[in-house]
């Protein structure tokens, strides 16, 4: 079920460029969050060759901003060369960011509220940064409160080296706060609920790298990377993403330890996401815009998504975003040709899958009379994911989008679903069609 | 001009009216070079402007000080008078010295020592008030205008970053001379007012504060205001002004005989490199720690003297000229042809590719370097960082704007979109057939009708380079000298059919970026590169007769040229200077052979500096492989060899170098002697004292130059027949 409907609401992705993924402390840690998008807004700019006064505002995602730059996308828009006069803003949801950047763009075009929107995910996963303790904290209050010398000594004698231990930002982002689970501890319970063994996890961590890898061989990432050459020493240029391993044997991936349940688990840093810095930007317009300024869309944004669900089972977020999604573009799952559907976990994406598929799941979560449908292997993640290509927060949900509306025009194919579940418990998808 | 002309001869202009409402007392002056404005306020401070709102540049004439000495006087009189606030004629403005051409026109030492006695006679009336006087200082203080704010009782400076304060005088061969080294000194101590008056280096507001040159730091939008404050502050004490008194290292240094320690550092560091032919900085320090050791009235006469002393020199006479020459090749940036160069396209990101893109988003452009050698790009960010990192270091630049800057320079592999370049520019291998298909593709790619399309060629034809262009009147080339950050001299090649826009342009492109454009046309090696070519075969030929590589240098090291040939040949490099020297070879075949010397370097691996030693060591230090060279060359010889003398050095070196300018001018290279002369002391060094190589010539004598050349011409061949207008204007 498929039919023809105006356009003119819907927003045109005409262009899209991103940095190499990266894993974190490797070849881009130097650079941060405005860095990346700084980079990534600026090539984009000059590739497309558009007037940046032609921008009406400038949306990106960021789960981790340095506090320097809390409203990034507005560091971003300054420094890449936008006008003073061009408003920006950065949203947060989590793993989506970069999603919900683009879904904000399509709501202000819907809503009258601009042309052309420049939206993207940008992160810095090497800058989340350390941070003081509370021991460490009140050490220093104490300190600073502290006016006769007598005192000024005692509060330094009531320092403990065990008060340096610091707060870890990126582990203690990845906790999620109502239920005390760590993002790998959901997706056990994910494994737990629909029977999904280490090995099968495991042989869909390597399916990622092996496609990933077949991507880079066959060029496929190459129209959406920009090489990049990293501050503070600029001393190479870093040409594609560097997590994809060509040489991964399902055997070393089968001897990792579980890491977030260490007795009972099945899921270890093989078959999770990597932790990868990066960003990703997308030149968004009606297509009446893309139509005056000579620009051919790539593809439009259909129909979007955002649903919620229990914390502790975030990483079947898309089961509950995507029929909604669907049903707001008036077409059925059968339609879509291609999916990326983020792998936080190869358990929450195995899961999904069998949600999808799954009467009982459907039926008792969503109320709905029938299962939503197979997301056929076929379809789902062709050129790898996550596990193989690094997941920097609020970068990936745009990555999706850029990869998927790339692959739609490469393969001269019309529907595509980009999905992501979101840790605190959320899903979030888009549906786009070809132009 | 009278001094006592009233408003009374301005019927009905605006500023009148304002004035009587305000309480003018006096207003001196109908044309716009000599006003000094002045009028007293209600509180009885008066507003005393150095010239009138619609001056932007202020300097002192000898109108201007008539009309201060009245004006002071008037304040005198007046018994409202509570304060003085001595400011510019507006925003950005205070004072930027003594006008530049009077300078140039005194050419009696008595003449400068009255002009300077009278300068600073005027100034001590400020001092003379029975008032505070406070110094509003926003925009340049320089030279006269600077010692004016010395005879203030308060200076207050705005922090707006156009304010420039200092004493640039030894820049002009000459000493500050109303007064500046002496009341500098005993401002600040001797070595602070070394570090200014030796140098002539201007500081921005904060640096200026800190070093003490000012009072206080305030913001623009409050800088009269708060010298309104200070002033009715300091009347309402009843004082003058501040107590001052040089403290700690400053008092050491200046009011003892430790005094003598700066006196030696400096007077060592003026007798080394190029500092040893400049008697004005000399000249300065002992006006200076005259201040300190003689009573004020002797050292203030004496500063007038040693300004008269030095104002008649050639060198200030030789600095003054280039001074307006800087002047007049700036204003080629102001052409109202010229298009604006905001986002600029640079092909090649070799050496001078990855420079001048470099050069570029410094100075404000958003600029993108191409190379299919990702590495190469790589390097010219790190090349880029580098340069940031030490100005960050060193205060010059915040850490915001060295961002902005590298944010500015974008590198790909591909040339992006170019419907938004206003500049294209190559700066690839010296092929002409690789630069006339790049140009061919940057305007099949859609490069706008508009934008220029350059080239940083030194040696290929800019006209034949066009050729294939289909608008090859936007071709033009802009002929930057390596390292581009540093050479202040930019050639702009005039192609055969190069529009006018086109030159414009490139020359306010040049301008924007800090450097001194000079319009040649199009023929080999154009201007510098031309003459510098009998200059390098010369030492090369000297070299393979005997005379050793140390002497040739420190001839030339002599004679006031920054680098000697032999050790600038292995900086070019001889890869390089070999290709130079072929194309210049087939431009002129009788005069310039190519010395055999340049390609048994290349033979031999000798490059220079970039192959780790030429004619000198890896780090410029020490024998280089490339004497073997030589020895072997000399070997080969039939006839003995010989050293040459110094003056053989000269003559040989420097006089072809002469001939070879005056063709450059009577072929049309370039329009006049000026360019000449600016063209050369910026492109190769050749010494500022002189004034310019045709300046140099007139004062050598062209009859006595061409004479030493017909006779090198029939000793040792026809490389020196001397030019048939060199010839003409020997005669005149």
């Amino acid at each position: 079920m498929t039919r023809q409907r105006s356009r003119a609401k819907n927003l045109a992705i005409v262009a899209g460029l991103r940095t190499p993924f990266c894993r974190a402390q490797g070849a881009m840690q130097g650079a941060f969050a405005a860095d990346l998008g700084t980079f990534a807004t600026r090539e984009l700019l000059d590739r497309t060759g558009i007037d940046p006064a032609a921008i009406d505002e400038v949306i990106l995602g960021c789960a981790g901003p340095d506090a320097r730059e809390a409203n990034v996308a507005r560091v971003v828009a300054l420094r890449a060369g936008l006008p003073e006069t061009t408003p920006a803003m950065t949203v947060m949801r989590n793993c989506a960011s970069g999603l919900e950047a683009l879904v904000t763009a399509q709501h202000k075009l819907a809503a009258g509220e601009g042309e052309v929107f420049l939206v993207g995910g940008t992160e810095s996963m090497s800058n989340f940064p350390l941070m003081m303790g509370p021991k460490l904290v009140k050490f220093f209050m104490r300190l600073q409160k502290a006016k006769t010398l007598g005192r000024r000594l005692a509060a330094l004698a009531s320092f403990r080296p065990r008060s340096l231990k610091p707060r870890i930002a990126i582990m203690e982002g990845l906790t999620d706060p109502t239920t005390g689970l760590m993002m790998g501890n959901t997706a056990e319970l994910v494994a737990r609920r629909f029977e999904i063994t280490r090995e099968e996890m495991d042989d869909y961590a390597l399916r990622s790298h092996q496609r990933a890898a077949q991507a880079v061989a066959s060029s496929a990432f190459d129209a959406e990377i920009a090489p990049y050459v990293a501050p503070p020493r600029f001393a190479a240029a870093v040409t594609g993403d560097d997590g994809v391993r060509t040489d991964q044997s399902r055997e070393a991936l089968g001897r990792l330890r579980p890491v977030f349940d260490r007795h009972h688990g099945d899921v270890t840093v093989g078959n999770s996401c990597q932790v990868t810095d990066g960003a990703v930007v997308l030149l968004c317009m009606s297509a009446a815009k893309a139509k005056k300024l000579k620009l051919e869309p790539l593809a439009f944004v259909r129909g979007h998504a955002t649903a919620a669900l229990s914390p502790a089972t975030m990483g079947l977020g898309p089961v509950h975003a995507t029929p909604r999604a669907l049903e707001r573009a008036e077409i059925d799952l059968q339609a879509i040709d291609r999916i990326e559907l983020n792998e936080a976990f190869a358990a929450q994406v195995l899961g999904c899958q069998r949600a999808f598929a799954s009467a009982d799941y459907c039926q008792q979560q969503l109320g709905l009379d029938a299962p939503i449908g197979e997301l056929d292997d076929d379809k789902l993640n062709v050129h790898g994911g996550a596990i193989a290509l690094g997941h920097p927060i609020a970068a990936t949900g745009a990555r999706l989008v850029l990869t998927l509306a790339q692959q739609l025009r490469q393969n001269d194919l019309r529907y595509g679903l980009a999905t992501l579940c979101i840790g605190g418990g959320q899903g979030q998808a888009v549906v786009l069609e070809a132009a | 001009m009278s001094s006592s002309s009233t408003k009374s001869d301005r019927p009905g202009s605006e500023p009148t009216t304002a004035k009587r409402q305000t309480g003018d007392i006096a207003s001196t002056g109908n044309a716009g070079a000599t006003t000094v404005d002045c009028r007293i306020g209600e509180d009885g401070i008066a507003e005393l402007r150095l010239g009138g709102p619609e001056e932007s540049v202020v300097t002192f004439t000898a109108e201007r000080l008539d009309a201060l000495e009245s004006a002071i006087a008037k304040l005198r009189s007046d018994r409202r008078l509570r304060g003085v606030i001595v400011t510019g004629p507006g925003p950005r403005m205070f004072c930027a010295g003594a006008d530049v051409k009077l300078i140039q026109d005194i050419t009696e030492p008595a003449a400068g020592e009255r002009a300077a006695t009278r300068g600073r006679e005027v100034f001590a009336g400020l001092r003379a008030l029975p008032v505070p006087v406070v110094a509003a200082i926003e925009g340049p203080c320089l030279g006269g205008g600077f010692e004016l704010a010395l005879f203030c009782d308060l200076r207050i400076a705005s922090s707006d970053r156009s304010t420039q304060i200092g004493l640039p005088e030894v820049k002009l061969g000459i000493v500050p001379g109303f007064g500046g080294t002496y009341n500098l000194s005993r401002l600040v101590g001797l070595p602070a007012a070394l570090d200014l008056v030796l140098t002539g280096r201007m500081l921005r507001g904060k640096p200026a504060w800190k070093r003490g040159l000012v009072d206080h730091l305030v913001p623009p939008e409050k800088l009269l205001a708060t010298a309104h404050r200070e002033c009715l502050a300091l009347a309402d004490k009843g004082k003058k002004g501040p107590e001052r008194r040089l403290r700690g290292m400053a008092w050491w240094l200046s009011k003892t005989p430790l005094r003598r320690l700066v006196v030696r550092a400096a007077t060592k560091k003026l007798a080394t490199g190029q500092a040893k032919f400049y008697p004005a900085p000399k000249t300065a320090l002992s006006c200076c720690t005259n201040a300190f050791t003689m009573p004020a009235e002797q050292a203030l006469a004496a500063e007038a003297r040693a300004l008269g002393a030095m104002i008649v020199t050639p060198e200030s006479k030789g600095l003054t000229h280039l001074f307006f020459l800087t002047e007049r090749s700036k204003r080629l940036g102001k052409s109202e042809d010229a298009g604006a160069v905001d986002r600029a396209l640079v092909v090649g990101g070799g050496v001078m590719g990855a420079g001048i893109a470099g050069l570029l988003a410094n100075k404000g452009r958003d600029v993108r370097l191409c190379d299919l050698d990702l590495d190469a790009l790589a390097r010219a960010k790190a090349r880029l960082q580098k340069d940031l990192d030490k100005r960050t270091r060193r205060r010059r630049l915040e850490r915001h704007e060295a961002r902005a800057i590298q944010d500015r320079l974008a590198i790909g592999t591909d040339w992006g979109h170019l419907g938004r370049t206003d500049l294209w520019l190559e700066a690839v291998v010296e092929d002409m057939g690789v630069k006339q298909q790049l140009m061919a593709a940057a305007i099949a790619r859609g490069l706008p009708r508009d934008a220029v399309i350059a080239t940083n060629t030194s040696s290929l034809s800019v006209t034949e380079m066009a050729d294939n262009v289909v608008q090859r009147d936007r071709v033009v080339g802009i002929h930057f000298f390596n390292p581009p950050e540093k050479m202040p001299l930019v050639e702009i090649i005039r192609g055969e059919h190069t529009s006018e826009r086109a030159v414009a342009t490139a020359c306010k492109l040049a301008v924007g970026l800090g450097k001194f454009p000079v319009i040649t046309t199009d023929a080999p090696g154009f201007l510098v590169n031309r003459c510098l070519s009998p200059y390098l075969n010369e030492a090369a030929r000297l070299l393979v007769e005997g005379t050793s590589p140390e002497a040739i240098d420190a001839a030339m090291l002599d004679f006031g040229m920054p680098m000697g040939p032999c050790r600038l040949l292995d900086e070019v490099g001889f890869d390089v200077a070999t290709k130079v020297s072929e194309v210049m070879h087939n431009g002129f075949p009788d005069r310039m052979q190519p010395c055999e010397l340049f390609a048994a370097m290349v033979k031999a691996g000798a490059l220079g500096q970039k192959t780790g030693g030429g004619i000198y060591g890896a780090a410029g230090k020490g024998q280089g492989p490339g004497r073997r060279v030589i020895e072997s060359l000399r070997s080969q010889r039939t006839a003995p060899g010989r050293e040459a003398s110094r003056s053989e050095l000269v003559q040989r070196l420097i006089y072809p170098l002469v001939d070879e300018a005056y063709r450059c001018l009577d072929s049309g290279i370039v329009a006049s002697e000026d360019d000449l002369d600016l063209g050369l002391v910026m492109g190769i060094g050749f010494p500022p004292f002189t004034g310019g190589i045709t300046r140099f010539a007139k004062r050598e004598g062209r009859a006595a130059v061409v004479a030493a050349l017909d006779e090198l011409s029939r000793t040792l061949g026809p490389r020196f027949a001397v030019s048939d207008g060199l010839r003409r204007r020997a005669v005149e």
